[in-house]
C-alpha cells in the first residue's frame, strides 16, 4: 500500500543536503518500525522517494515523499508513529493513502505529477526607497533574463513565463517575496535563481547576506486547477 | 549564546557540520546542573562523531543529572575563518555556547596529529593555551585516550589527564570537582591522588648532559609517583548507552557500533593497543544482542558494526554474528567486521556476513617475509594467507586490500621485497581458481604505512628507519612489484617521522607544539594541511632536535618519559619480547596460556578473559 507523507524540513536543519535528508527519513522511518517495503536485489533499499529535492539552505513546509508499506494501516497512526520518531527539524504534518483508481493501471508517482510549487523567499537589502523602486521596474518589464549555468554551459534564459504569481513586502530591511513557479519535470524554475535575479537587478540588496528561502507547498493539476499534492491523492 | 548566523554557514563548506540538533543528541537546563563538561574532538565532525569512546563518553556523562555534557569539533578552517573574521568562539554544538563558558573541557587524544588542533580549538575559544600561564577561573582542561600513554608532549597544555578507561574514572572526577568548583589548584591536588589520574603540574623533571631524562618525580610528598592505570572490570556491568547521537550528514562509520571486547591477545610487538589495553576482557553475547536491539530501534541505522581489537578473537564470535543477522533479517540489517585474522575461520565467517551486503576484504599481514612476521610475532604464516585469499576470490571476490608496514626494527631490504613477492602470490592465487568460479576484475591493493615505534610496546626503545632508508624500501617493494594487477600504496614519511617525535616525546616537545601552532600548523593529519616546513622551523627555533626522539636507539636503563604510568604490562616482559624478535622467537597467543606479562598479577583485579566463553 503506498502512503503520501508531507513533512516540514525546518529552519534549522536547512543546511542538510538532499541525500543526507533521504537518509535521514529512512531511519526516522526504521525508528516508527513502519511494515516498509524493500527493493528486490542484493543491496535492498527502502521504497522511499521524495518527490522533490530540496537545495541546501533552503526548508520547507511542505515537503512529500511516498512510501509503499506491507499492510494497511491508519493514516494517523502512521503520522502519530514517524511524529515520535523524528529529529528536530522535521515534523510529519499530513499522511494520505494513495487508493488506485479503477481502470487506471497504477496511481502516478508524487514526482511526477508536480507542476508548481509556492516559495517565501527574503533578501535582506540596505535601502528600502531604493528597493521599492527597482521591484516595481522589474515587475513592469516584459522578460526577465538571466544566465543559467547548466552542465552544458551558460545560457541566456527569460524566467518570467515560469513565473506564475509574484508578491512582495519590504519592511525591517527585507525584501520578502511570496511566488508561485514552475516545479517538477514538465517546467521547472529554481527559487535560487529567481532570488539570484532580483539579487542581480536590484542595487540595494546585500549581495553578501543569506537569501533565506522557504517551499510553502508543492502543487498538481487535478481538473485543469492547481491543488495541493495531499489534496491530489485525497479522495 | 552564539549567534551562528546564516550568512556564514551559506559561505562554508557541508554547514551541517555546524548545526547541532541530531537525533538522540541532550539537552539540559543550564540552571538545574552544576558541572558544564565539552567534549572535544580535535578534528572534523564526520572523524570525530565515528569515534565509538566519544560516543560512549557523551551518554555515560549526561546520566549524571548534575552534569551537562555537550560536543565539540574542531571547524574546518574555511568556517575557522569565517568564525574568527565575525568574532563568533568555537562553540558547543547544544547550547552554542563559548567552550570558554564551561567548567571542564574534555580532549580524547586518538593521534597525535591532531595535537595542533587541540591548541586552535583552545585559542579559538579565547582561553589560554599554557596550564601554566591559564587563569584559575578558566576552564579546566582534560585529555584521555590511547595517546595519553604518553602525555608530556602536552604537559603544559593539559591541566590532567586521564589513563585507562574513562567510564568510571570520569564520575570519581566529577564528584570531586562539584566540592572544589572554583578552585582549581586544590582540586588538581586532590584528584591527582585518584587512580589513573595524572597532573603533570605536580611532577618535576631533570635531564642529563646528553638530553635523557635524568630524574622525574612528584613535587609533594602527598602526590604519587605511579600512575596506574584504571580499566573496568567486568565489562558486562558497565553502562552501555542504548541511545546513540545519529548525525544527519553521513559520518566516517555511519552505522551501529557494537564494541565486543576491550584487550588483545596476540601479542604483536609493534601495537601499542595489544599491550595498553590488557587483560581481556568480553560482553555476554546475550548482553551485545540486546544492546544491538536497543541500538538498532533507537537509531534507525541498518548497519551493525562489530568492534574490537581483533574481532574474529571473541570467544563467541559464530553465534553472535548468526544471531545478529538471523534477528534482524527482515529489516535487511547487515553486519561488517572491521578487520579479520588471516585464516579460513574468519574467511567463513565473512561468507556468512555478506549474504546479506558485500563489503570489501582486508587482511593485514603486517610484513612480506616469514622472518619479518615472527619478529613482530604477528603468527601467521604465508601459506594461511594464500589459503585465506585463494578461499575468498573462490567466494567471489575479486577485490582484496592487503596492509603491511615498513621501516620495521631488524628489517633486511629482502623482507621490504616480501612484500611484493606476497602480493603477486595472492595474485597467483586467483588465477588458480577455475575461470568459470572466479570474478572478473582483479585488483589486490597493497598499503604500506611507515612504522612509528610507540611506548609501551617492546619496541619502545627502536630507532625509527629514517625517511632516506624509507623511501629506498618502498622503491624496492614498487619494483619488486611483477602483476600489473597489484596496486601499491604508501604513506608519507615525513608525518610518520613527525609521529615518531611527538609520540616519544618529553616536556620539551610540547613547546615545539606550541610554536608549530603559533606558525599555523593545524589538521596535521590533512595532507592538504599538513606543513612540514612550519615544524622544522618549529624544532629550530626550540632548538629540539627530532632526530633525537625518532632517530635514536634508547638503552633498557634510559628512563623513558612515560616510565612513570604502571600499564600493569611488566616492562622486564616488553625487554623479553624485544629480545625474543631479535632472535625471531615467537610469543604465543595467550589464550593459549598465560605469557606472564604481568597484568593478572600486578593488578589484583586484572582476572584475563573475564566474561569470555572457554
Amino acid at each position: 500500500m503506498r502512503y503520501l507523507i508531507k513533512y516540514t524540513k525546518d529552519s534549522e536543519i536547512k543546511f542538510v543536503a538532499h541525500l543526507d535528508l533521504m537518509r535521514t527519513l529512512q531511519k526516522v522511518i526504521k525508528r516508527s518500525e513502519l511494515p516498509i517495503e524493500y527493493s528486490k536485489g542484493f543491496n535492498p533499499h527502502m521504497a522511499v522517494s521524495i518527490a522533490q529535492p530540496l537545495s541546501v539552505g533552503v526548508h520547507s513546509n511542505g515537503e512529500y515523499m511516498d512510501v509503499v508499506l506491507g499492510r494497511e494501516l491508519e493514516e494517523n497512526y502512521i503520522m502519530v508513529k514517524m511524529n515520535e520518531n523524528t529529529p528536530r527539524g522535521i515534523k510529519i504534518l499530513d499522511v494520505v493513502k494513495v487508493i488506485p483508481v479503477e481502470g487506471v493501471k497504477k496511481p502516478s508517482q508524487a514526482m511526477a505529477i508536480i507542476d508548481a510549487a509556492k516559495y517565501t523567499i527574503k533578501l535582506k537589502c540596505t535601502d528600502e526607497e531604493d528597493v521599492l523602486i527597482s521591484i516595481k521596474g522589474i515587475c513592469s518589464s516584459g522578460e526577465w533574463n538571466i544566465i543559467k549555468k547548466t552542465k552544458s554551459g551558460e545560457k541566456m534564459v527569460n524566467i518570467k513565463p515560469l513565473v506564475y504569481e509574484f508578491d512582495y513586502t519590504v519592511d525591517n530591511l527585507m525584501l520578502n517575496i511570496s511566488t508561485l513557479i514552475a516545479c517538477g519535470s514538465r517546467d521547472n524554475l529554481s527559487a535560487r535563481l529567481l532570488a539570484d535575479y532580483m539579487s542581480e537587478n536590484i542595487e540595494a540588496i546585500n549581495k553578501e547576506a543569506f537569501v533565506d528561502i522557504t517551499r510553502e507547498e508543492l502543487y498538481a493539476t487535478k481538473e485543469d486547477k492547481l491543488v495541493t499534492l495531499s489534496e491530489f491523492f485525497k479522495k | 549564546m552564539n549567534k551562528i548566523s546564516d550568512d556564514i554557514l551559506f559561505k562554508v563548506e557541508k554547514p551541517a557540520r555546524y548545526i547541532g540538533g541530531e537525533l538522540n543528541c541532550c539537552y539540559k537546563e543550564i540552571d538545574k546542573i552544576d558541572i558544564r563538561f565539552a567534549f572535544c574532538f580535535p578534528d572534523v565532525y564526520e572523524v570525530g562523531m565515528s569515534h565509538l569512546g566519544s560516543r560512549i563518553l557523551y551518554h555515560v556523562l549526561n546520566e549524571r543529572s548534575d552534569t551537562y555534557c555537550e560536543r565539540a569539533f574542531a571547524p574546518w578552517p574555511d568556517m575557522e575563518k569565517q568564525m574568527r573574521e565575525n568574532n563568533i568562539a568555537l562553540y558547543a554544538l547544544e547550547s552554542k555556547d563559548s567552550l570558554k563558558e564551561f567548567d571542564i573541557l574534555g580532549f580524547t587524544l586518538q593521534y597525535e596529529m591532531s595535537y595542533t588542533n587541540i591548541l586552535n580549538m583552545l585559542d579559538m575559544s579565547g582561553i589560554t593555551i599554557r596550564a601554566s600561564q591559564r587563569g584559575e577561573n578558566e576552564p579546566i582542561i582534560m585529555a584521555g585516550g590511547p595517546c595519553a600513554y604518553n602525555p608530556e608532549p602536552l604537559h603544559d597544555i593539559v591541566d590532567f589527564f586521564e589513563l585507562g578507561e574513562g567510564e568510571e574514572i570520569m564520575n570519581d572526577v566529577l564528584d570531586i570537582y562539584k566540592n572544589f568548583k572554583g578552585r582549581k589548584k586544590e582540586f588538581l591536588r586532590e584528584i591527582s591522588k585518584i587512580r589513573g589520574i595524572y597532573v603533570p603540574s605536580l611532577y618535576e623533571v631533570s635531564y642529563n648532559e646528553d638530553n635523557t631524562i635524568k630524574e622525574f618525580k612528584p613535587k609533594y610528598d602527598d602526590v604519587p609517583s605511579k600512575v596506574k592505570k584504571r580499566f573496568v572490570v567486568d565489562l558486562d556491568k558497565v553502562t552501555f548507552p542504548e541511545k546513540m547521537v545519529v548525525p544527519y550528514t553521513e559520518i566516517v562509520h555511519d552505522r551501529v557500533i557494537l564494541e565486543t571486547f576491550r584487550g588483545c591477545t596476540n601479542g604483536c610487538r609493534f601495537c601499542q593497543a595489544g599491550m595498553i589495553y590488557r587483560p581481556v576482557r568480553e560482553k555476554s553475547t546475550a548482553n551485545l544482542i540486546d544492546a544491538a536491539d536497543k541500538l538498532l530501534k533507537s537509531t534507525g541505522y541498518r548497519e551493525i558494526s562489530l568492534s574490537s581489537l581483533s574481532i574474529c578473537d571473541y570467544s563467541d564470535i559464530r553465534n553472535l554474528i548468526t544471531t545478529l543477522i538471523e534477528k534482524h533479517k527482515e529489516d535487511h540489517v547487515s553486519v561488517s567486521l572491521p578487520s579479520i585474522r588471516i585464516n579460513s575461520f574468519s574467511v567463513d565467517l565473512i561468507k556468512e556476513i555478506q549474504k546479506i551486503k558485500k563489503t570489501g576484504i582486508t587482511f593485514a599481514p603486517e610484513a612480506g617475509t616469514q622472518r619479518m612476521r615472527d619478529i613482530i610475532n604477528k603468527g601467521v604464516t604465508e601459506q594461511q594467507i594464500l589459503e585465506a585469499a585463494s578461499s575468498v576470490f573462490a567466494s567471489g571476490w575479486s577485490t582484496i586490500k592487503l596492509y603491511f608496514m615498513v621501516g620495521l626494527p631488524y628489517e633486511t631490504m629482502d623482507d621490504v621485497r616480501g612484500i611484493a613477492e606476497i602480493s603477486d602470490k595472492v595474485v597467483a592465487e586467483y588465477f588458480k581458481i577455475p575461470k568459470e568460479t572466479r570474478k572478473r576484475g582483479l585488483r589486490v591493493t597493497s598499503s604500506s604505512a611507515i612504522f612509528v615505534p610507540k611506548p609501551f610496546t617492546p619496541f619502545q626503545w627502536a630507532p625509527q628507519a629514517t625517511m632516506d632508508e624509507v623511501v629506498e624500501k618502498i622503491k624496492a617493494v614498487k619494483y619488486a612489484i611483477t602483476s600489473k594487477a597489484v596496486i601499491y600504496n604508501y604513506h608519507e614519511s615525513v608525518v610518520s617521522f613527525l609521529e615518531a617525535v611527538i609520540a616519544r616525546g618529553d616536556r620539551r616537545v610540547c613547546d615545539v607544539i606550541i610554536k608549530a601552532f603559533e606558525k599555523g600548523a593545524k589538521f596535521d593529519g590533512w595532507s592538504e594541511y599538513f606543513n612540514f616546513e612550519i615544524w622544522k622551523e618549529a624544532m629550530d627555533e626550540c632548538g629540539v632536535s627530532g632526530e633525537f626522539y625518532a632517530y635514536r636507539a634508547r638503552s633498557y636503563d634510559e628512563i623513558l618519559p612515560w616510565d612513570f604510568i604502571d600499564i600493569g604490562v611488566n616492562k622486564e616482559y616488553l625487554i623479553l619480547e624485544n629480545e625474543k624478535a631479535k632472535k625471531v622467537e615467537l610469543t604465543q597467543n595467550c589464550r593459549l596460556g598465560c605469557t606472564e606479562c604481568g597484568v593478572n598479577v600486578n593488578f589484583k583485579e586484572g582476572t584475563c578473559f573475564k566474561g569470555c566463553v572457554i
